[in-house]
């Protein structure tokens, strides 16, 4: 998809794609697809890097550190988030997040440096979820926004 | 003792139905009871005890105790839809372990609700001061180990020819472990 990145005037969600997607508002604003959702801009941030480019396979170097960066703000994001709250578990999912992306370090170019971050957004997802769960709301469904995105797989859905 | 002030809480599904989590009571032996009749026999033939027998059920309500087997239910006005337990034991030497089990009525499979249910019972664990849950799958209940697996839990052994089902079946036996934050440092997973 063409497009840039840009921030949802809603919702503060950063987004990257064609903004006028979205459909237009009443007085001509851009829609977002995660206006009104509860932790839009969390949900938001993790998809555009569960569908951004660094997951490409023929990713360039720059695209995969782009992608660390963007994983270690949106877990700081989802740190912000539980500060001051009582969640234990979602805390423990977020420790385990920044315990890979810690391992994942692009500047070393290890072989496994792919499969920690894919591990630490793993884990994002989780304290997404946790932080969903203690609203009572239904776990976060990237695939029910990937036309926002350039959709790089099809991830497995729950079965139980 | 885990603080119940949570529930009743409501949940709501990815299909849009909202249910209701709180703790088994006394009165609800009839619609539990109700529940695990309609529980498929092949998922029946993998139960501990005969849950057909109202008096099986019965008997859990007259011994509640939370402080040892945590019934928490997920209805959907009256009727119960999932039934996750968290089982402890005050003391010995599994005392910091909490054994978990999960059962999803057949037509809310495929919703979430074995996933949240296993989110609830990792809340509730982290709230009881274990270092471990436990859990226990038949190698050929993929889903739910998959369910386990998605929340954190990891494989920690296969027994291999283990145990029998109610036919005398033998099956290998999946035991996995979630460790909680306050487990020791040097961890066996």
């Amino acid at each position: 998809m063409a497009g840039t990145d840009y921030r949802c005037p809603h919702c503060g969600a950063e987004l990257r794609g064609d903004m006028r997607k979205g459909g237009s508002r009443p007085g001509g604003t851009p829609g977002c697809p995660y206006d009104g959702l509860a932790y839009s801009a969390l949900r938001a941030g993790h998809d555009a890097i569960y569908f951004g480019p660094w997951r490409r396979i023929d990713a360039p170097p720059t695209e995969i550190r782009r992608g660390y960066h963007r994983i270690g703000r949106h877990l700081d994001a989802i740190g912000a988030e539980l500060a001051g709250r009582d969640l234990p578990a979602a805390a423990r999912d977020l420790d385990a997040a920044l315990a890979a992306l810690r391992a994942a370090d692009p500047r070393e170019e290890r072989r496994d440096t792919l499969r920690f971050m894919d591990n630490a957004l793993s884990y994002a997802h989780r304290a997404i979820d946790d932080l969903l769960h203690e609203k009572g709301l239904p776990p976060h469904q990237p695939m029910d926004f990937s036309e926002w995105y350039d959709v790089v797989e099809v991830p497995f859905r729950d079965e139980w | 003792m885990i603080d119940l002030e949570r529930y009743p809480r409501q949940i709501t599904l990815r299909n849009g139905v909202t249910l209701v989590f709180r703790p088994m009571c006394r009165d609800d032996v009839d619609r539990l009871w109700v529940f695990f009749q309609h529980v498929p026999p092949e998922d029946k033939m993998y139960f501990r005890q005969d849950v057909s027998r109202r008096e099986v059920v019965q008997h859990w309500a007259d011994t509640l105790d939370y402080d040892l087997v945590l019934p928490i239910l997920a209805l959907e006005g009256g009727r119960v839809v999932g039934d996750a337990t968290l089982h402890r034991q005050r003391t010995g030497w599994k005392q910091r372990v909490g054994v978990v089990r999960v059962q999803i009525a057949p037509d809310y499979r495929h919703l979430g609700l074995g996933t949240a249910m296993v989110r609830e019972l990792r809340h509730l664990g982290e709230k009881s001061a274990l270092h471990y849950l436990m859990a226990e799958v038949i190698e050929e209940q993929a889903a739910a180990a998959r369910a386990f697996e998605k929340m954190g839990f990891v494989r920690a052994v296969t027994y291999r020819d283990f145990v029998n089902d109610q036919k005398g079946r033998i099956h290998n036996l999946v035991v996995l472990l979630y460790r909680m934050s306050s487990s020791p440092d040097d961890p066996v997973i």
